[in-house]
């Protein structure tokens, strides 16, 4: 991690909060080091952009430790990726930041390039109260916002379930919310942009992923039709085993696949709508 | 056929089991084979009165919980006897923990298993207690027997975090394990510092966690107080009777079966690639003692 982001990471935390002090020097995790941390959870930050971690502990005589962890994700839409990947722990924002959950003790969320988790020991309502407060100044200091994934605007809104979206880049967070396949047939790999949304009305999923070129994106699909649903032949469109529906087709460098849709017709017309809006 | 893969429609047909057995080279000779060995013992001890109500739990119930599930697995009426049966005096024995934050192993129960190997006959300065510093550890360089205990919980990465993933500390780069939703954890269990040194696996379900999203993963919300402790000298076995439980758990909870994200494949390949133990119940006998409301399984 770059000395400067480090800095400015150090600058956001405070001293005190609510009778909790900081203690101890603040650790710091890049790429390479993350496992030291969390051994496999570090495996879901590095399918994202991250660049670093912060970790500081809050401690008070009489109450249960606060840890705050700062993530430097690379980017907003990474710092919203990896909110995402873990959103819906909740029903209702802690209203921090851009987007924000707390519940049982832990506060998760993020602002800007910056994803960020307050966790106290154990909850009691004081914790909560500091660890709420500790989001608040946190995310007063970063002072800028970021812009959410671009893709996010080309998925119909109707029905979509806010709180089941995932932005990310690889196979294995995609396989983390819908299992598709155990090799990565979609061709998904850091540079691709992907996003995955549920639907209310039908339990319908909608994938769009965004290649860096017509040519893998070809790929992608030929792949995916060749493994997923040969049976399809050139139509694109498949009544698979459970009855519903899964249908793939391009535009341009976007791949876009509805899986599970109650009939044909909804299948194409989800497709249809982001077709539209990608031209 | 060997790089079959596999799809969600697998899932749908109903023909994953065979896949995968495809996918591992399996001939159906290896299968029959596998249906007349000898089944595995489980077993399963709950007690009601082992946590109190401040949430503490009680040391006493821990030992003789313990003592009665060693004695049933080995077959021994004394527990000493059970424990002298599993190390010996000249051993050094490793017990390994998990440390992981919201739910530890009870130190109430590292403490028992401790004793255990003291009254069997094994000096005090010959065992140790550790998780993440095992490959620094001179007990665990230097261990000729290991005892593996950890609670038993849903886990964002490999699907849950049992006996068989307790492990990974023991591999000197772990992520080398991760892929696939460490699918090959099976393959620590071969590495020279722990291969056929386990003697006792102890798997912690006092109060589960047995749902969980995000990466920190915790949310008191999804344990409950199940009271139980699974003790076998098979890990594949206890791991894939502690997922039955949580299938069971999460049908009743969520009122239909929700996959655990993501699967935790992991324990099946031990057995099938790796040749670990047994994750097919039919060929695991489950010895249930104590208190049985709501023991699901």
């Amino acid at each position: 991690m770059a000395e400067s982001t480090e800095y400015e990471m150090l600058t956001l935390l405070p001293n005190e909060i609510h009778g909790w002090k900081a203690h101890g020097k603040a650790k710091i995790y890049d790429r390479e080091t993350i496992y030291d941390y969390m051994d496999g959870a570090g495996e879901i930050y590095l399918t994202y952009g991250y660049k670093g971690l912060i970790v500081k502990r809050y401690a008070k005589a009489s109450g249960p430790e606060i840890i705050v962890e700062i993530f430097d994700m690379g980017s907003p839409e990474d710092a919203f990726g990896i909110f995402s990947h873990g959103q819906g722990r909740e029903t209702k924002s802690a209203e921090i930041g851009q987007d924000s959950e707390y519940k049982g003790g832990l506060l998760c969320f993020w602002k800007n390039k910056f994803f960020i988790c307050i966790r106290g020991e154990r909850e009691t309502p004081q914790v909560k109260k500091a660890v709420l407060a500790l989001g608040r100044l946190i995310s007063k200091a970063i002072e800028a916002k970021g812009e959410k994934p671009e893709l996010l605007k080309y998925l119909p809104e109707d029905e979509l379930l806010e709180k089941d979206l995932r932005y990310f880049h690889k196979h294995e967070i995609l396989n983390y919310h819908y299992f598709v396949a155990d090799k990565n047939i979609l061709h998904l790999d850091e540079y691709s942009k992907a996003v995955l949304a549920l639907y209310k009305d039908d339990k319908s999923y909608l994938l769009l992923v965004q290649y860096q070129n017509i040519e893998l994106a070809n790929a992608a699909l030929e792949s995916f039709m060749k493994v997923y649903m040969p049976d399809a032949g050139q139509k694109g469109v498949i009544q698979t085993e459970n009855r519903k529906w899964t249908a793939a087709t391009l535009h341009q460098n976007f791949l876009i696949i509805v899986f599970d849709a109650l009939d044909k017709a909804e299948a194409s017309s989800k497709i249809e709508v982001v077709r539209k809006r990608l031209r | 056929m060997k790089n079959k893969i596999i799809t969600r429609r697998d899932f749908l047909r109903g023909s994953v089991a065979t896949t995968l057995a495809v996918t591992m080279g399996l001939s159906l000779e290896i299968k029959a084979e596998a249906e007349v060995k000898k089944k595995t013992k489980v077993v399963l001890i709950r007690d009601a009165d082992i946590i109190d109500r401040k949430g503490h739990i009680n040391p006493k119930v821990i030992q003789r919980m313990l003592d009665k599930a060693v004695t049933a697995l080995v077959g021994k009426e004394d527990p000493v006897k059970a424990w002298k049966y599993l190390v010996k005096p000249h051993d050094i024995v490793g017990i390994k923990s998990n440390v992981w934050g919201p739910l530890p192993t009870p130190t109430e129960v590292e403490s028992t298993l401790k004793r255990r190997s003291i009254d069997a006959g094994v000096p005090e300065g010959n065992i140790g207690i550790d998780d993440r510093g095992v490959l620094k550890n001179r007990i665990f360089l230097n261990s000729t027997a290991l005892i593996n205990v950890r609670p038993f919980r849903t886990h964002h990465w490999s699907g849950v975090g049992g006996c068989i993933k307790n492990y990974i500390m023991f591999a000197s780069w772990p992520p080398l394990y991760h892929p696939d939703s460490c699918s090959d954890l099976g393959a620590v269990w071969k590495l020279p510092i722990v291969k056929d040194k386990t003697r006792l696996n102890v798997l912690v379900m006092l109060n589960p966690l047995f749902h969980g999203i995000g990466v920190h993963h915790f949310d008191s919300t999804y344990t409950w107080s199940y009271k139980g402790i699974l003790v076998g000298t098979d890990p594949v076995a206890l791991d894939a009777v502690g997922l039955k439980i949580f299938e069971l758990k999460r049908r009743a909870y969520f009122g239909e079966d929700i996959p655990l994200k993501p699967s935790a494949k992991h324990i099946a390949i031990a057995d099938i690639k790796h040749k670990l133990g047994t994750s097919d119940l039919k060929e695991i006998e489950l010895l249930k003692l104590g208190w049985m409301e709501e023991v699901l399984i």
